[in-house]
């Protein structure tokens, strides 16, 4: 494996140097948000941040992408082409527990039967280079709990660490060594990969967020009607941010516009907080209150997922926990539902 | 990379209006290319998105079966904007298919057996299907007795009239045609599917049933059926939920870990006892 060293003001120009000739995707300040977006020309991607508020999911799985296009003949509405674009690109500034995502989210989109080629397309273009979180973001960070870490290369092409006096740049995969002559000649050093190992090491201290996020499953097993689900959505508002900001959501709509004789065909992110979701044309709605909604999101993550992948569908970023309007806590469901009386 | 979410070009090439309601139709389509119809190999019981560009998609189980080549039909009933739009259309319309999806009736477990085929209303579609698959002439011989019982509402309410007329007059399947209320013209039988089926009482052994319908008219039929001795094993039906993507992504027609549009639509008792009773 290749690795680097770089000095702290090196990184930035790196980052530009790779712009000039891919499509980077970065954390950006805008506004009061920091997002992860494209980087437009002359825009400076943040080097130290939290996270970014949005998932970097939206790369290869946009909140809204055109599918196919239409146009409205004599005969019948037909097709006139599919929206199937994917240009090389790096994603440079993905946090650990983001990057893993992506590694969840093949597992939906790119299955032996039915792979989802406007994934795939996007997904296999990119290269991630990820930037370890040394130190830990945030008190609602658990991503040692869903079998990821700080310091974790799950999911990343380049994993960049920052150790103080300079970053260490491991490219973990051939995907990421074709990034390799943009990060200089220095090699790491034994001493810098010592400095590493602390930083992993302080950076797992340092998360104080530990759920029972596997051990949960044999419970859930058998908990579907338990009245526990009774007590958790009573105050949700099923306002959607929890799925809207999750790494690893994946449910969309796909819908139909015409504007003259032109059309589209559209995939939109969905939620399964929203009564829309599963009602039916007849009116029936086999998940008809939000108790059924929150018991679905929990299942799917901490139990259906596990059986149909053997994966957790929870990187443990801590946005929903952070962003809940009203603090409904993922965090504290999956610790009650541990102590569950059957 | 073969991309699912793009339909198949087909021309609608015969409606049939089935009800006296005039709201239930079966349409006929033929795919523009032949090569998309050879790529278009279903079985029984599976279903496929009706696509129509402008309005969107709606999924809908194939009524037709593969040992009829050269089109495909769907009966849709009128409820939403998609076959609202498609019952608006006239022959000769282009419009597009997506599929085919889902499992399908357990053909090969289905083989050697005596076959129950239980329906109600308008749900009859695939059940059709496999009707007509078994009574093709090569595959008549790899199914032992068949048995059918089909109710409707009222006589004008029966779909496939012509079809359960011919079917009534072979001598290799045993045919109840029953209606909750006859008419003046009416001359078959009247009562409700789960009372002829009791009637009928057709023996369990070496059997198995396939019923769609009315969730009210399976409700009372299964009881039957389970007094007839038929297990959980030996009962399959065909579930329905709200779906999108058809290829299990879009995340909304889950019961349990399974996906309906994937693992299913076809299940039997026995594997739905282990999913969750969410649909």
């Amino acid at each position: 494996m290749e690795k680097r060293l770089v000095k702290k003001d090196e990184l930035l120009r790196i980052v530009k140097k790779v712009g000039a000739e891919f499509n980077v995707f970065a954390p950006v300040r805008v506004e009061d948000n920091v997002l992860f977006k494209s980087l437009a020309p002359g825009e400076e991607p943040l080097l130290t941040f939290a996270n970014t508020k949005n998932a970097p999911k939206g790369v290869f799985f946009p909140r809204t992408e055109v599918m196919i296009r239409y146009v409205r003949t004599p005969k019948g509405t037909v097709l006139k082409g599919v929206e199937l674009e994917a240009r090389d690109a790096v994603l440079f500034g993905v946090r650990p527990c983001d990057a893993r995502s992506f590694v969840l989210l093949d597992l939906l989109f790119d299955q032996d039967k039915y792979k989802d080629p406007y994934y795939v397309a996007k997904r296999e273009k990119a290269t991630v280079v990820t930037l370890a979180c040394t130190p830990v973001p945030y008190t609602a960070c658990f991503c040692t709990s869903v079998g990821g870490g700080p310091v974790d290369g799950t999911g990343s092409d380049v994993l960049v660490t920052d150790i103080g006096d300079a970053y260490l740049v491991e490219f973990l995969t051939p995907k990421g060594e074709r990034l390799v002559k943009y990060f200089g000649e220095a090699k790491a050093t034994a001493e810098a990969e010592n400095k590493k190992e602390t930083a992993a090491k302080e950076a797992i201290e340092q998360i104080k967020s530990v759920i029972p996020a596997r051990e949960v499953k044999p419970i859930l097993d058998v908990s579907f009607d338990h009245p526990f689900w009774d007590t958790i959505h009573k105050r949700c508002l099923a306002c959607g941010t929890c799925t809207y900001l999750c790494p690893t959501c994946h449910c969309f709509d796909i819908s139909d516009e015409m504007k003259y004789d032109d059309g589209r065909r559209l995939r939109n992110w969905d939620s399964c907080m929203f009564p829309l979701f599963t009602k039916e044309t007849s009116g029936h709605n086999p998940r008809p209150t939000q108790k059924e909604r929150w018991r679905q999101r929990v299942m799917h993550k901490f139990k259906y997922y596990v059986d149909n992948f053997n994966a957790v569908a929870c990187v443990g970023c801590g946005r929903c926990v952070m962003y809940c309007p009203v603090n409904i806590d993922i965090r504290k469901i999956v610790e009650d539902i541990s102590k569950l009386q059957q | 990379m073969q991309n699912p979410y793009v339909p198949y070009p087909v021309e609608v090439i015969k409606i049939v209006t089935e009800v006296d309601t005039k709201d239930i139709k079966t349409f006929r389509l033929a795919f523009v290319n032949k090569e998309d119809e050879e790529r278009f190999k279903y079985l029984p019981g599976q279903f496929a998105e009706l696509s129509l560009f402008g309005k969107g998609e709606s999924p809908i189980g194939i009524a037709s079966s593969p040992t009829n080549p050269g089109y495909i039909e769907f009966t849709v009933q009128k409820a939403g904007v998609v076959t609202t739009a498609l019952h608006e259309m006239e022959e000769g319309t282009m419009m597009g298919v997506r599929g085919p999806l889902g499992n399908s009736w357990p053909i090969e477990y289905l083989e050697g057996k005596n076959i129950v085929v239980v329906g109600g209303g308008f749900a009859f579609t695939t059940l059709r299907a496999m009707i007509q698959y078994m009574l093709n002439d090569g595959n008549r011989k790899r199914f032992g007795k068949i048995t059918t019982i089909y109710g409707a509402r009222t006589p004008g309410l029966l779909i496939y009239k012509d079809e359960l007329e011919a079917w009534s007059k072979r001598d290799d399947m045993e045919l109840h045609v029953t209606v909750d209320k006859g008419d003046e013209t009416w001359k078959g039988r009247e009562g409700f599917v789960p009372t002829i089926c009791k009637e009928v009482a057709p023996s369990a052994e070496d059997a198995v049933t396939v019923i769609c319908g009315p969730p009210i008219m399976i409700r009372f039929t299964l009881p039957v059926f389970f007094d007839l001795g038929f297990s959980k094993e030996n009962i399959y039906t065909s579930l329905e939920m709200r779906m999108k993507c058809g290829i299990g992504k879009c995340g909304r027609c889950n019961v349990g870990s399974k996906y309906v549009c994937k693992d299913g639509p076809v299940f039997s008792l026995a594997e739905l006892d282990r999913l969750t009773p969410e649909y």
